[in-house]
């Protein structure tokens, strides 16, 4: 009985993938004809050289690579420092559910909302069109995930390890930067191919914040494949194609720990 | 170390939100002190009330379809798939959707759905499923389904990926322990592994919902909101408020009454269903 | 503080109110090596990125085009002027755009800052839409009794017309015939009439020179809301009933994207058309089955004997925060010179100069040129000039896309639009 469930539910996952990739394949005289095809009947790379040169959209993919990558670096260090707190020291609980919640709570600001007062700041400090801009943005909307990460991760982590550190004498800082973070490391490398996958695909602040190539990222570009009176389909299709590889890539790479990650480490408290 | 750190967050964070209450509460021309208008005027609009019955109708679509599809996934991926390369083979397809921009995804929608080149119509008319074209995204009732598939295709994978998670982290002597007196697969489903999976669930319900309020590009390139505003979400909504209606003061006001509002159920349901076990 | 340091202090404060001063200057004497144009992306800024290397050659000024989508360089112009940044030199504008930059003084005058003056060789509308406040029809309430000023010059000489299979049938010169057409030419797998109907602006677009030619309209010269009077409910029915006819399933999700493809494909006889379209897709080689095949016309005429054409004009201006506003006029003057506009038009640029639309070797390469040139001449007619129309359109759009959908009949469907509009009305001052 189960078999033909999963075999329909295997085609309504695999099928629009399919067709992001047959469309990908498409020279755009094959779009324009009658019949539809189901399969690309001439295949061109014709799309991909059109998105990453003639487009130039190889300077928005490296902007979204280094915005991405820096707001893994400040988000995890943030996070570090929130969470350290509050699961290796005395805190009350009170505090740490309210911090917890708190920064759930930080992901129901509608970003419609606050990217016009966002805008404002942004210029007053004179970071708009700078990545910064977008890395610090980035940073503050990832902290919940990454927060709720690292305090599953690290709550795991046996207090009496560092405590065996204490009374040999190092301080809370060696304990830190040599018995913790190393034991943290596959936590902190899944949050941070999280945090950079959520990123990748971020479009209204990049929108708003910035004005040229300059800072703008890929989903900015992939965007205007959408014009007035048209859609490039198949450059479109590419550019979703392209987009997908690189946090595709590092997920499998981290795939243990991410899966581990992804429990929050709410299921293993007690 | 945690008061300066979390301080500065904080400022960072509310600011903006400060602004946003400031502007609710100031005429959108001219800036001059209103109190409470932006607010009325906001809340008199019966297409208010039209996008939350939408928002509340896709929510009511997407959110179970996602929960109960990618908890029996997970279930089923987890009962019967032990090869560790399978469940890497499922982890990477359960990732592929996650990442691509949404803007790419709504587009491969339409070209599925679209009347005249829609792939669905062409297929189920070449198995002989149908003979006439049928209109997707033009009829209230089958305009929200399409709508919402979108977004089970694209989210599912990411429910199914934290449940797998948690039934990894089961612990294997409760399951031994109810297998040597005899309980059923089924009864070790729901009296074992369903409690611990139990805060998982609610954490999934409040990262869906909260992504659910944003929800834009798939609907903006499907339908456009249409027909009529059947499929005029909240987030639509308060996009053209904001930059079409170009009325900045009574977005504000809507935007201060959705967090509000969203904080409030937060709030309520962690007090029912704590996240975190004392 | 030593003497020292006090000095240094003084001059790097002296420094900051210079450089500060000469950000601030009007006009802004000195040549600057870069102008930034934010501008749409597609169809209508591709001529104007093809002729911009010219000018660099030419001036040794570089032109950086930034390009958005339609929706989103709304809302980054929106933005932009709100803050006052100085990101831009030039801006790109949707011509019912123009009331609300106009309303917020976000541009500056073009005719008392930079010396612009009408050319006969344009037509006047062409400088109406781009004056603010509007030179003839209803006046917002704010804007009333300011001065006039040019803050905008067209550089895509938009208007809707209409094109239909020449190969297979004459030309409509009324809507009835039109419609008469429609469901004479209509078969299988082949529409007598296409709706461009998805909800809010594409079904706006598509209906409003319906509306116009009908002797109807969206407000009178009080700004009285008469979209459910008589003639305008005649042009509701009209659109989704006698049109819908004909037209293919789906038309509630039509967008221009899926219309130029049943035209380009052979499935289609005929439609509204906007001149991006008939470049980009209809009489392009090499996606196109039909090209030779299809005339443009202007809008046909209603029941009133008129046929009323939209105009879509893009124009360009130059925002209040431009350092660089004599750069950038100067611009603006070579690239709406006669001469430039032939390289223009060569590239895909869609011109408003008489001249170039008349010129008989040019029509031959763009067959659509007559029809712009007669358009312009009969003088179509603009979106209302009020800041609130993007809000009005998609009040309007969303009722009229739910009438074609068939989930409200025409008269409902028109007074519950006129009811939003006149409370949006009502709020906003008028």
């Amino acid at each position: 009985m189960l078999l033909p469930v999963f075999a329909v539910l295997a085609v309504l996952y695999a099928f629009p993938l399919y067709w992001l990739l047959a469309t990908s394949l498409k020279g755009r005289s094959e779009l324009f004809q009658a019949t539809l095809s189901l399969y690309p009947e001439a295949p061109t790379l014709q799309p991909y050289v059109d998105v990453l040169v003639d487009r130039g959209f190889l300077v928005l993919l490296r902007n979204s690579i280094v915005v991405c990558a820096a707001t893994v670096i400040l988000a995890l260090t943030v996070g570090l420092l929130i969470t350290y707190p509050i699961t290796r020291l005395e805190v009350s609980p009170r505090v740490r559910t309210g911090v917890l919640n708190w920064a759930l709570s930080l992901r129901f600001l509608p970003p419609i909302a606050v990217v016009v007062p966002y805008f404002a700041v942004v210029r007053t400090v004179g970071l708009y069109d700078q990545p910064l801009a977008l890395i610090l943005i980035y940073s503050l909307f990832n902290l919940p995930f990454t927060i709720w990460m690292l305090k599953g991760f690290l709550t795991e982590i046996p207090r009496e390890i560092e405590e065996a550190a204490f009374s040999d004498g190092a301080s809370r800082w060696t304990a830190f930067r040599l018995i913790l973070l190393p034991l943290a490391m596959p936590g902190l490398l899944a949050a941070g191919v999280i945090v950079f996958s959520f990123s990748w695909s971020e479009f209204l602040f990049a929108l708003i914040l910035t004005s040229t190539p300059n800072a703008q990222t890929f989903p900015v570009g992939v965007q205007g494949l959408v014009t007035q009176f048209e859609i490039i389909w198949n450059d479109m299709a590419a550019a979703g194609a392209i987009a997908l590889v690189l946090p595709l890539v590092l997920m499998v790479l981290a795939r243990r720990y991410v899966i581990a990650g992804l429990t929050f480490g709410v299921v293993r408290e007690k | 170390m945690l008061v300066p750190v979390l301080g500065t967050i904080f400022l960072i964070v509310t600011y903006p939100f400060v602004l946003a209450i400031i502007q609710s509460l100031q005429a959108t021309n001219g800036g001059a002190f209103v109190g409470l208008q932006n607010y009325v005027i906001g809340l008199e609009n019966p297409l208010l009330y039209e996008a939350l019955a939408a928002t509340g109708i896709y929510a009511a679509l997407v959110m179970p379809t996602e929960i109960l599809l990618g908890l029996g996934l997970a279930l089923l991926v987890h009962r019967t798939v032990k090869s560790p390369a399978l469940r890497a083979v499922f982890f990477a397809m359960a990732i592929v959707p996650l990442v691509i921009p949404p803007i790419a995804v709504g587009v491969i929608a339409r070209l599925i759905y679209a009347p005249g080149y829609g792939a669905l119509n062409h297929i189920l008319m070449l198995t002989g499923v149908i003979h006439d074209e049928i209109n997707w995204l033009g009829q209230p009732i089958t305009a929200m389904p399409a709508v919402a598939s979108v977004d089970v295709w694209q989210w599912t994978p990411f429910v199914y990926l934290v449940l797998f998670s948690g039934f990894l982290t089961v612990p294997h002597e409760e399951i031994e322990a109810a297998q040597v007196d005899g309980a059923s697969g089924w009864s070790q489903f729901w009296h074992i592994e369903l409690i611990y999976l139990r805060p998982l669930l609610v954490l999934i319900i409040f990262f869906r919902l909260a992504d659910v309020l944003r929800v834009f590009d798939h609907v903006f390139i499907l339908t456009g909101g249409g027909p009529g505003n059947t499929t005029q979400l909240l987030s639509l909504y308060l996009y053209r408020v904001e930059f079409k209606f170009s009325d900045t003061g009574q977005a504000a006001a809507l935007a201060v009454v959705v967090l509000v509002a969203v904080s409030v159920l937060y709030s309520l349901v962690t007090r029912v269903l704590p996240l975190e076990r004392r | 503080m030593t003497t020292w340091t006090k000095t240094l202090a003084l001059a790097m404060l002296g420094l900051v109110v210079i450089a500060s001063c000469q950000a601030a200057a009007p006009g802004g004497g000195n040549k600057p090596a870069q102008l930034t144009i934010a501008a749409v992306q597609g169809n209508e800024d591709a001529a104007l990125k093809a002729v911009a290397p010219l000018y660099e050659q030419k001036t040794g000024i570089k032109i950086q085009v930034v390009e958005f989508p339609y929706d989103q360089l709304y809302e980054k112009l929106v933005t932009t002027f709100k803050a006052n940044a100085a990101t831009y030199d030039l801006v790109m504008m949707d011509d019912p755009w123009m009331p609300k930059f106009g309303t917020d003084e976000s541009l500056q005058p073009l005719d008392s800052s930079y010396g612009f003056k009408r050319d006969s060789d344009i037509p006047d509308v062409v400088y109406d839409v781009g004056t603010w406040p509007p030179p003839r029809g209803a006046v917002p309430p704010a804007a009333k009794g300011k001065p006039q000023h040019l803050i905008g010059i067209t550089i895509v000489g938009n208007v809707e017309m209409f094109m239909y299979r020449s190969d297979m049938g004459p030309a409509p010169k009324t809507w009835d015939e039109v419609k008469a057409n429609a469901d004479k030419n209509k078969k299988s797998n082949f529409y007598g009439y296409v709706i461009r109907g998805k909800a809010t602006n594409p079904i706006v677009a598509d209906f409003l020179p319906i509306l116009w030619s009908f002797g109807g309209d969206v407000f009178d010269q009080n700004w009285n809301v008469t979209i459910d009077n008589a003639a305008s409910l005649r042009a509701v029915k009209f659109l989704v009933q006698d049109l819908k006819a004909a037209a293919p399933t789906g038309s509630e999700s039509i967008d221009a994207a899926d219309r130029d493809r049943l035209m380009a494909t052979g499935q289609a006889y005929q439609t509204t058309v906007w001149p991006g379209e008939i470049t980009d897709v209809i009489e392009n080689a090499q996606v196109s089955q039909v090209k030779g095949k299809v005339s443009y016309i202007p809008m046909p005429a209603g029941p009133s004997g008129k046929g009323i054409g939209m105009m879509g004009n893009w124009l360009l201006g130059i925002p209040k925060a431009s350092p660089n506003g004599q750069a950038a006029a100067d611009f603006i003057t070579w690239l709406t010179s006669s001469e430039t506009q032939k390289t223009y038009v060569d590239k895909g640029g869609i011109p408003a100069r008489k001249s170039i639309l008349n010129d008989a070797t040019l029509n031959q390469k763009n067959p659509y040129f007559a029809a712009l040139a007669k358009s312009l001449d009969a003088v179509p007619n603009w979106r209302p000039r009020t800041d609130q129309w993007n809000a009005v359109e998609t009040i309007l759009g969303t009722n009229l896309n739910a009438a074609l959908a068939g989930t409200v009949t025409p008269e409902a469907a028109v007074t519950k639009a006129a009811d939003q509009i006149k409370t949006q009305m009502k709020n906003a001052g008028y």
